[in-house]
């Protein structure tokens, strides 16, 4: 993690205790962030291509890491003792190869991160596609998650709250209360490929807080706007560890699999996606939810014009 | 310690036991759920394996039986030494019907209520019918073998009716939020709710389809207590039946002082099977269930028990008296049945019921009859709650038997265990890898009702979640013209017939929940080579 300067610290408290007498709202808060620090990082390892399963999982804790650090830190996000929502793609019963959930190893490394910034805890959970039981340990993810010391959670189908998000297409939808009740929902999809909304990236994931979801897919970019809108992102974390090329999101063979060893964390929602859509190879045309994104305001899909920050990882 | 004292003694050892397998019984019913990973323990269809009346049945009608199936040849040992004690010392069915039929029961004899009856004949005769179809390959007995009965009825009736108790009323409390101060009630109601969710249940909201009349006979049986004390055990149990064959001279044997016993029947009125068909005399070993309350209630302690070598006639044992003319008539009774069982459009022709999809592995259907006993463990065990129990979908003859009705949960990718449970094998036991090349039959696309054919909206939920790695459903672009005229582009999905295995996850998350727009039939079953109307392309090859 880079660390700050005294007067880089002074600068941003008196930044902070100014905007915040301004507003308390998050929009207020992005616009700090985009003021002072990176809104965007992306971490592409460099090393050695050709890696045993074993340098892959420390490739992805390094990549974790320095994007993470990239961006400032978790702190940036984390007051202390507040309880952090790591959602994760744990949509599906696969293994961490077939790329089908977001990575194990980006999921433990986030939660050790977050606990160094000072959350008092931190819930790991999804509403998957397929068997919680069997996508939580298929996906490595539950095991991954319970000893990095996060509380592994099954969204009980029966617990959601209808909830109003005042969206466009969608004004109300049951959405789990635990995760809305969380200081931080700190969202971590995986780039894979979606036949009918092209790519499923970060937007997407969103689509794991709330039942009802197969409603979405008849106007899949708009729901995923008035969803993203309702969430009100602070901070996303983009895996491109392996990515599902083909015949996502659950994908299953691993000739679909590709392995780019990358991720990007930021602040900007669309501009994540953006960049995910570039890492399977489309253009941001492809996937109406990022256009549509940037329309309602929600981010900006040049994420090259953002405070962009690259980081090589070897 | 008195006579009387060891009798009770006795009694109070045989209670004890009876409730120790009720609650084993139960215990495995209820451990039969999703193990966390690896297969699930042999020990959950422990009951099923020493019932030689399954053993038998399966024997005749299948000519083949899974080896642990040859511990029910154990039972009939005990039996052929001991008489009748797996009715009255084992059976958890047998054990409920001794609570009921003890409730309220006076202890003042009555002749009609505690003697012997001749109708006891019955279930022998039942028997006769039910193993003469089973010599013709009609397994029809088994589904009222006792333990499958009561199997059957808990896991489809009686669990799921306390688990609905129990999810109702803590999401009741939950949304209700009443509380005192910073006291919430669902703090206390919620963990215990988790804790049944986690351990005891697995599928959420699980139901099965026709308990009405599973419970019914359940409910039925247990009230006619009240006619007679254990009614079924009496007269109707075919298992009881076959035991009672085997216990004809037994080595433990009851005897009485006739000088000292003066017919007050005090030993005849806590009975359980209506043994003697006088009170105080003519004992038959066959109809004993070894309660063993008759020695302790003589107040002349007349009656005991003695140990006597099978050739030997003393103490004299009384008959139960089947006629070679009845069960000749009996058998043929149940040749008749099967034959009514078979005159069907679905059992004479290669005609299939589109909704009789068998779980994977099950054999083909005339052979998977001949072993199946619907005992419901396969259904208890399914991941999804998808394994439903049959009404008609496959005949008379294949009531109670599973079957997979996607809308309510489909068969999950990467599970295989309704073939691991199987006490009697009418589902091979697959290897995950073989599961996931078994078909179970085919979907197809409704286009009245799916959402883009029927109504021009984008959808493919079937597509997305479609397990298989190339995905068997696929999407076409298609131009279609909307009602004012303007072409719009639009995914339409298709089936692959090689790749389709009808899991059914395509029709379960279709948003359709009433009539899905894709729905899986029994076409193209693996199971059955007269089945598979789609020549398969690329040269036959199933693989993926």
């Amino acid at each position: 993690m880079e660390k700050q300067t005294r007067r880089e610290f002074l600068a941003q408290t008196a930044a902070a205790g100014t905007l915040a007498l301004a507003a308390q709202s998050p929009l207020a808060r992005q616009a700090w962030a985009a003021d002072n620090a990176p809104e965007m990082t992306i971490a592409r390892w460099t090393g050695p291509k050709d890696l045993t399963a074993d340098q892959i999982s420390r490739a992805a804790v390094k990549l974790t890491e320095q994007a993470v650090a990239g961006l400032g830190g978790l702190e940036r996000f984390i007051g202390k003792g507040s309880v952090v929502w790591l959602k994760p793609n744990i949509g599906w019963d696969r293994t961490p190869e077939t790329a089908a959930d977001t990575n194990p190893d980006v999921v433990a490394t986030l939660i050790r991160l977050c606990f160094e910034a000072g959350a008092k805890t931190v819930k790991v959970g999804d509403n998957p596609c397929d068997i919680a039981q069997r996508t939580y340990a298929a996906s490595g993810i539950a095991e991954a998650a319970k000893k990095a010391g996060a509380e592994v959670l099954f969204l009980d189908r029966t617990r959601f709250r209808e909830t109003a998000i005042g969206g466009d297409r969608i004004k109300s939808i049951p959405i789990h209360p635990a995760i809305l009740e969380c200081d931080l929902v700190l969202n971590v999809p995986v780039v894979k490929h979606h036949r009918l909304a092209t790519a499923t990236l970060c937007m997407k994931n969103y689509m794991g807080v709330i039942e009802k979801r197969n409603l979405f897919h008849q106007a899949i970019p708009e729901c995923l706007v008035d969803i993203t809108r309702f969430m009100k992102p602070q901070i996303c974390v983009l895996d491109a560890v392996r990515i599902l090329t083909d015949h996502g999101p659950k994908g299953g063979d691993l000739k679909d699999v590709a392995m780019p060893l990358a991720l990007a964390a930021g602040t900007d929602i669309v501009a994540l996606d953006a960049w995910g859509a570039e890492v399977l190879g489309l253009k941001v045309a492809d996937v109406p939810s990022i256009g549509l994104g940037e329309a309602a305001g929600l981010g900006r899909s040049d994420y090259r014009s953002l405070a962009l920050k690259e980081i090589a990882v070897s | 310690m008195s006579k009387a004292r060891r009798g009770w003694l006795r009694v109070w050892t045989r209670r004890t036991v009876q409730l120790a397998f009720l609650l084993l019984f139960l215990g495995l019913l209820l451990a039969a759920r999703p193990p966390a990973e690896g297969s699930p323990s042999p020990w959950l269809k422990a009951f099923f394996l020493i019932d030689p009346l399954i053993l038998l049945a399966t024997w005749l009608a299948a000519h083949a039986v899974p080896l642990a199936a040859l511990w029910a040849l154990a039972t009939l040992a005990v039996t052929i030494l001991l008489g009748r004690v797996f009715c009255g010392w084992v059976c958890p069915l047998g054990t409920l019907h001794a609570i009921a039929g003890g409730i309220g029961r006076r202890r003042k004899p009555d002749a009609a209520r505690d003697r012997w009856s001749p109708w006891q004949r019955t279930k022998y005769y039942l028997l006769a019918g039910f193993l003469a179809m089973a010599v013709f390959g009609g397994h029809w007995v088994a589904v009222f073998d006792p333990l499958v009965l009561l199997y059957r009825t808990t896991t489809t009736a009686l669990v799921p009716g306390v688990q609905w108790a129990i999810e109702e009323g803590a999401k009741k409390v939950y949304d209700a939020d009443v509380g005192v101060g910073e006291y919430r009630a669902h703090q206390a109601t919620e963990p215990v709710y988790t804790w049944l969710r986690d351990h005891v249940f697995y599928v959420q909201g699980q139901a099965f389809l026709g308990t009405g009349l599973i419970l019914g006979l359940f409910v039925v049986t247990l009230a006619l207590n009240r006619y007679r004390p254990r009614f079924w055990c009496r007269y109707l149990c075919p298992l009881g039946a076959l035991l009672g064959v085997f216990s004809w001279r037994p080595l433990l044997r009851r005897t009485g002082r006739k000088e000292a016993c003066n017919e007050c029947g005090l030993c005849a009125a806590p009975c359980h099977g209506a043994a003697a068909e006088t009170f105080g005399g003519q004992w038959k070993p066959a109809e004993c269930l070894g309660c063993l309350n008759c020695t302790p209630a003589c107040p002349k302690e007349s009656l005991g028990w003695t140990v006597q070598l099978p050739w030997r006639r003393e103490p004299a044992l009384s008959r139960v008296g089947i006629s070679r003319r009845g069960a000749i008539a009996a058998a043929a009774g149940g040749l008749a049945a099967l034959a009514f069982f078979r005159a069907t459009p679905q059992a004479r022709g290669k005609k299939y019921n589109p909704a009789l999809i068998r779980p994977p592995g099950a054999r083909p259907e005339r052979e998977f009859l001949q072993r199946c006993t619907g005992c419901g463990l396969c259904m208890k065990v399914c991941r999804t709650g998808g394994l439903q129990p049959t009404l008609i979908e496959a005949g008379l003859e294949g009531i109670w038997t599973p079957r997979l009705v996607p809308l309510i949960g489909p068969c999950d990718h990467t599970c295989n265990l309704c073939g691991q449970v199987c006490p009697t094998e009418a589902i091979r036991p697959l290897s995950v890898e073989e599961k996931q090349q078994t078909k179970i039959g085919l979907a197809a696309f409704d286009t009245t009702r799916c959402i883009p054919y029927a109504y021009g909206r984008p959808c493919i939920i079937c597509e997305e979640q479609c397990p298989i790695p190339d995905k068997a459903i696929y999407a076409i672009d298609t131009e279609v013209k909307g009602r004012d005229g303007q072409v719009t582009t639009i995914a339409l999905p298709h089936v692959d017939p090689d790749k389709c295995i009808g899991c059914g996850v395509c029709e379960n998350v279709c948003p359709l929940n009433d009539r899905p727009g894709i729905r899986v039939m029994s076409a193209n079953e693996s199971r059955d080579p007269d089945n598979q109307p789609i020549l398969p392309g690329g040269g036959g090859d199933y693989a993926w």
